[in-house]
């Protein structure tokens, strides 16, 4: 039982990492109608600029709230001067820019910072305590919280501010909000900045779990694509309940289903997907879109 | 969707193909041309090239693969390099086990079809990117996959086939050999994908790729004609993994690496998708490009494949196939009234 509740938290704690990049794929997507390959990769270029930063002596926290601040930046320049060529095109040329630029960051985070695994600090710290009689990390539990508080501010932002409705607005409808000013093109960099935010919170979480590598968030991006699928995309507690399940799951497997072990839970999502997809093929949370012609 | 004025597309032709054109007669001339240099070739070029024009075979029947999904059907697939994978490793186990050739054969072509189908059936019932999403995850799972099941793959060490004399009777070991064999099974694979796309079944790709609600209206479930696309696909990644195995005679879970797929990916849009030519030029461009970006610049590698594959979208859409059409459009803007409208070609 205690290994039991153990195994939970820390699934709950890396699905939250899952679903802070699935709901960053989820924004894009909204806005854009694109799946971004790259989300991943950008978060890994602003996990290794939390890196730097702390090279150069800055404590943890304002390292990553730095990197954040660069991502948004960095993200709001890659839709303007890279994707917005792409936008309104044929969707598989952008997808494959995505992915295009995914095999570029990868290769400038190798470049710079070598493709050698690097340690990387903790906001947390390592050791456990007591929760019923089972130990549970610090990590797992504040990873938890943290990104429990970032989703709430996204969801205050997008129901009770101006700048969310402008941003529901542009994915609702690109054209309207256009002919009813709204600065269509601005609001789209804030929303991929927004996302590449949030990936880089991601990042400055799981890089402690893993170390830092440049491919590091290659198997990240898969889960959370996983969970995008099966949360339905049009829904954004649908994606969050949706990485729990896989994190807590894949826990669950690797432990108690003794053919799987650690090295093949990346295979539990996709299995759980398929399983789902023949049942509801929209998704669990989504809604089926019905298409007039 | 609103097009914009500028709406690239990863295809040269936006026209749906219409049903059984002939075949114009300067195809014919520069197939029969490349096939001549090709059977010629190894009788006049030292062994090492010959390993590296087999290899280009080898990369161009995978590109032809994944274009028959992508380029043709318009769905954007992340994992082709699995096919050549799991082809490969098929291939290792026969010759392993000693089992006919052509049965190894076969079984490298049917069991990556049927993993294709399996993937497509769920993952096709998903409107829009979720092959994407779904194929992504054929790499990154079938590398610790084939490291698990070490019996069958060798686990990290991976496995070498050697073809030892002349499996029945046909001398494998023999590099020339191995370069006709590839020859033949590749010209095969072209020939039977440029038919393919040209028929019916093309049609109906290009119809679903265009819009898949027009495709419904007219009849042609977009569904079906996914998952057969991606079957064929699958399948002949299989191919390309058979091939691959006579060539390299070795393979690793490293064959199924998410990088190698990404390269695959480029090389298509280098190459030009939905364009048999194309496919050609992909293999070209991942046998050589990769070798010598790595031979000048190994740590940037990966940024140069990644800037090559943007600039290529950003300019060059079509990919290189794409240029005698451009070349010819400029040429028919000049005479006629110029305007920069493309008119729909219809020769």
């Amino acid at each position: 039982m205690d290994q039991f509740i153990q195994l939970v938290v820390d699934g709950l704690g890396m699905g939250s990492v899952y679903a802070a990049l699935g709901l960053a794929i989820v924004l894009v997507n909204q806005a854009t109608g694109l799946i971004n390959f790259a989300q991943g990769g950008m978060a890994v270029l602003a996990a290794y600029f939390t890196y730097a930063f702390i090279g150069w002596g800055l404590p943890l926290i304002v390292a990553i709230l730095l990197s954040v601040i660069a991502s948004f930046v960095l993200g709001a320049i890659i839709e303007r001067f890279l994707m917005r060529r792409f936008e309104g095109g044929d969707p598989d040329t952008a997808v494959v820019a995505t992915v295009g630029l995914l095999t570029l960051l990868t290769g400038l985070c190798g470049w710079i910072w070598s493709y050698n695994n690097q340690n990387f600090p903790s906001l947390f710290p390592a050791a456990s305590f007591n929760l019923l009689g089972a130990s549970v990390s610090w990590r797992s539990l504040g990873t938890f919280l943290v990104i429990l508080v970032i989703m709430l501010l996204l969801q205050s932002l997008f129901k009770f501010s101006k700048l969310g409705l402008a941003l529901r607005a542009v994915a609702d409808n690109p054209a309207s909000s256009a002919l009813s000013g709204l600065p269509v093109g601005r609001l789209l960099m804030v929303g991929w900045g927004l996302a590449a935010a949030l990936g880089a919170v991601a990042g400055a979480l799981i890089a402690p779990r893993l170390t830092l590598t440049p491919g590091m968030m290659d198997s990240i991006l898969v889960y959370s694509l996983a969970a995008v699928i099966l949360g339905g995309m049009s829904s954004a507690l649908g994606v969050v309940v949706a990485a729990w399940v896989i994190g807590v799951l894949e826990n669950l497997a690797a432990v108690y289903v003794p053919w799987i072990g650690h090295d093949l839970k990346v295979a539990v999502p996709f299995v759980l997907l398929f399983i789902v997809l023949l049942v509801r093929p929209q998704g669990l949370f989504g809604r089926k879109s019905v298409v007039r012609v | 969707m609103p097009k914009t004025e500028f709406s690239p597309d990863l295809t040269a032709t936006v026209t749906t193909p219409p049903l059984h054109r002939r075949t114009p007669w300067w195809v014919w001339a520069i197939g029969v041309a490349v096939a001549v240099i090709l059977i010629v070739a190894p009788l006049m070029l030292p062994i090492p090239t010959n390993q590296m024009l087999a290899r280009v075979g080898v990369f161009a029947v995978a590109v032809l693969g994944l274009n028959v999904i992508m380029g043709y059907a318009g769905q954007v697939s992340l994992g082709q390099i699995f096919f050549l994978g799991f082809g490969a490793y098929v291939t290792a186990y026969g010759v392993e086990q000693e089992w006919p050739i052509l049965l190894t054969f076969l079984l490298a072509i049917v069991l990556p079809g049927v993993a294709g189908l399996v993937v497509a059936f769920a993952a096709a019932r998903l409107g829009g990117l979720a092959i994407a999403m779904v194929t992504i995850a054929l790499p990154i799972i079938g590398v610790p996959l084939a490291k698990r099941l070490s019996d069958l793959t060798g686990g990290s060490q991976g496995v070498s086939a050697r073809f030892s004399g002349a499996p029945d009777g046909v001398p494998l070991a023999d590099d020339q050999w191995q370069y006709y064999l590839v020859l033949l099974i590749g010209a095969i694979t072209f020939v039977l994908v440029y038919n393919l796309t040209r028929g019916k079944f093309g049609r109906a790709l290009a119809i679903v790729k265009e819009n898949e609600n027009v495709a419904k209206a007219m009849g042609i479930s977009p569904y079906r004609y996914k998952v057969m696309a991606f079957t064929i696909a699958a399948m002949i990644g299989g191919v390309s993994g058979f091939l691959y195995m006579v060539v390299v005679q070795y393979t690793s879970p490293e064959t199924l690496a998410f990088h190698h797929s990404i390269n695959l990916l480029a090389s298509m849009v280098v190459g030009g998708a939905g364009s048999i030519a194309g496919s050609i030029l992909g293999g070209l461009y991942y046998v050589f490009v990769p070798n010598f970006t790595n031979e000048i610049a190994p740590t940037l590698t990966a940024l140069i494949q990644g800037v090559i594959l943007l600039v290529v979208l950003f300019v060059l859409p079509g990919g290189l196939a794409s240029i005698p059409h451009r070349i010819r459009r400029v040429l028919r803007s000049r005479r006629a009234t110029p305007s920069d409208s493309p008119s729909p070609s219809r020769t």
